[in-house]
């Protein structure tokens, strides 16, 4: 099956949420990913945050950013004026019209910089396309469908997206939902819970 | 910057909710965000609007976020006071797991709240300690439970799920400091909270949430701190100490496993020990104390096994079989959060009213752990073929 990312055709900057972080180290490979994006890719204060808290059980997705930040393949930014009044209007107000600040700081930081956000979040997803419909969206999945990200992985390919799905719990949109599990098979997809049920239904029972 | 319609004295009021919920003096914030007290004061009180960098600056020294704070539905219970007058100035252990207490109870009121729903108590009469022995009215008031609750004299065999969905109990399971194994707190609001060390084994937890339904069903207006290995000799902690032993393993039960066990045996073995404490569900440790208690074996008895070797996973493993071999001492299986909180969180997902951000901050959780979660209660809104809706 023939895939397009979304960041196929777009060479601007993208900026990831902390799911997208989580998946990207999940996978074993973000080093790879990273080098082969041609995005630049960046990453909000909020997030990095964010990720802190899952060091207190036992998560390293924050110290394996900090290294990524180090490489030079992760630019670690805070929000400026305008992406800090953007931030502002996604925190407060009703729980169903906000966002925690990590999430909100992406897309904040998006508008900010005319760049794509990486949100793998349906909520964040409604919530941005409700009330900033010209800021371009994509998630996980756009990233390792690229296709530099497929050439330079090769047939490691597999194996990163089933250790994010495995390892991150990695969120798939349907429209991934069939081409996902073409690649892994239909066996291992089976026993990935975040896969859509209906993409998973004809493998045998999960051992997980 | 749009607070969306937030006006000043509502951001500091929840401002000041947050600097208390974390246990810091305005002296500590204000030195922190480099300000005066006096400029820290004016914001609390709406007098001076705090700016978005200010916000971020104090939810990161809070432990908590803007949006946790701002947000319209967030819920401000604070259980910590109560817990005040129970702990000395040096004991951070009790200070955190109350404050863990508290905001796992605000979570699950968040969310019953966005969903619409609400706890349903089912809590036992009160039995107010009597004068005379209290491990004798604990054992009397242990019974009746069990025949309230249509339990009979029979083993329990998940305590969690009864303190939780039979009695509505608040139940969390979370890693505590280890010299802390417990916390109960009621609160006329939220009800019954019960707090239990997750690092602790599974048979030790369900002997810790039996001990705080002692508390709930004799004083349940003072709170209670469960410390690991510290004497506590005033009577209510030896009627909750022998409320849960006598709920958990009733002595007429035991007697009459007791009498089956060792039919025919001329003395009290290791395969004695193991198939008792399988059969209700407690650590060999606490099963020989019991029986001592109940006279049914030599005082010391526990102590004559432990200097002669103990007893092995390994031995365990022959008497049991495979599925059974490990001493529910010695493992921890608990899910983070409860099957109802679980349930609510998945269902706020699902409904898009919380975000994995939101939850996972609600929780106290990482994301893959909220993830797990999620995808426990199988929640799949592309699920066309999915089971049928209720009737609401």
């Amino acid at each position: 099956m023939v895939l397009r990312s979304c960041l196929d055709d777009r060479p601007g900057p993208v900026v990831a949420d902390t799911s997208v972080i989580i998946n990207l180290n999940a996978t074993g490979c973000a080093e790879t990913i990273l080098r082969a994006l041609p995005n630049r890719c960046i990453v909000v204060e909020d997030v990095s945050r964010e990720l802190r808290i899952g060091l207190e059980t036992g998560r390293t997705d924050a110290d394996a950013l900090v290294v990524l930040i180090e490489q030079q393949l992760v630019d670690h930014t805070r929000l400026g004026d305008i992406g800090m009044s953007h931030f502002a209007t996604l925190v407060s107000g009703s729980a169903t019209e906000t966002l925690d600040d990590g999430e909100a700081a992406t897309i904040a930081c998006a508008i900010e910089r005319s760049a794509v956000a990486l949100v793998d979040e349906r909520k964040a997803l409604r919530i941005c396309a409700d009330r900033f419909p010209n800021v371009a969206v994509g998630c996980t999945l756009d990233v390792l469908a690229h296709r530099h990200v497929r050439t330079a992985l090769g047939r490691s390919l597999v194996d990163a997206i089933f250790n994010a799905l495995d390892r991150g719990r990695m969120r798939v949109p349907d429209r991934y939902g069939q081409w996902v599990v073409d690649l892994i098979g239909k066996e291992r997809a089976a026993g990935c819970r975040s896969l859509p049920k209906r993409f998973r239904a004809n493998g045998p029972p999960s051992r997980r | 910057m749009a607070l969306n319609s937030l006006d000043a004295v509502d951001v500091g009021s929840r401002l000041r909710g947050a600097r208390e919920a974390a246990g810091l003096t305005q002296t500590d914030a204000a030195a922190d965000l480099r300000v005066a007290r006096t400029t820290l004061v004016a914001m609390e009180q709406g007098r001076r609007r705090v700016r978005t960098e200010e916000l971020q600056h104090l939810a990161r020294l809070y432990g908590t976020s803007v949006n946790a704070v701002l947000r319209r539905e967030a819920v401000h219970v604070d259980l910590v006071p109560r817990f005040r007058k129970l702990w000395t100035a040096n004991d951070r252990a009790a200070e955190r797991a109350a404050r863990i207490l508290t905001d796992l109870v605000r979570a699950e009121v968040e969310l019953e709240n966005l969903l619409g729903v609400t706890r349903t108590r089912n809590y036992p009469p009160a039995r107010p300690l009597l004068p005379g022995d209290v491990r004798l009215q604990a054992e009397n008031d242990a019974t009746d439970l069990r025949q309230w609750l249509g339990l009979g004299l029979a083993p329990v065999r998940d305590v969690m799920s009864l303190l939780e969905l039979d009695l509505g109990v608040r139940l969390y399971v979370r890693p505590l400091d280890s010299q802390v194994s417990g916390l109960f707190a009621y609160d006329d609001g939220v009800g019954a909270c019960v707090l239990l060390n997750a690092s602790h084994p599974p048979a030790r937890q369900a002997q810790t949430a039996v001990h705080e339904l002692g508390h709930l069903t004799s004083r349940r207006q003072t709170p209670d701190v469960c410390h690991s290995g510290r004497q506590d000799d005033s009577r209510e902690e030896r009627y909750a100490n022998a409320f849960g032993r006598a709920f958990l393993t009733p002595a007429r039960t035991v007697t009459v496993r007791f009498e089956d066990v060792t039919a025919g045996a001329s003395r009290f073995t290791r395969r004695h020990i193991i198939l008792l404490a399988h059969a209700f569900g407690v650590s060999r440790e606490a099963m020989v104390r019991r029986l001592e208690e109940i006279r049914l074996v030599k005082r010391g008895t526990w102590d004559w096994f432990i200097a002669n070797g103990g007893i092995t996973d390994e031995q365990a493993r022959e008497v049991l079989g495979e599925p059974n071999t490990v001493d529910p001492q010695n493992t921890d299986t608990r899910p983070s959060v409860s099957f109802r909180l679980g349930l609510l969180a998945a269902e706020a997902h699902r409904r898009e009213l919380l975000s994995e951000g939101q939850l996972a901050r609600l929780l106290r959780l990482d994301r893959v752990s909220l993830r797990k979660i999620l995808d426990a209660a199988d929640v799949d809104e592309s699920d066309t073929d999915g089971p049928p809706k209720l009737p609401r």
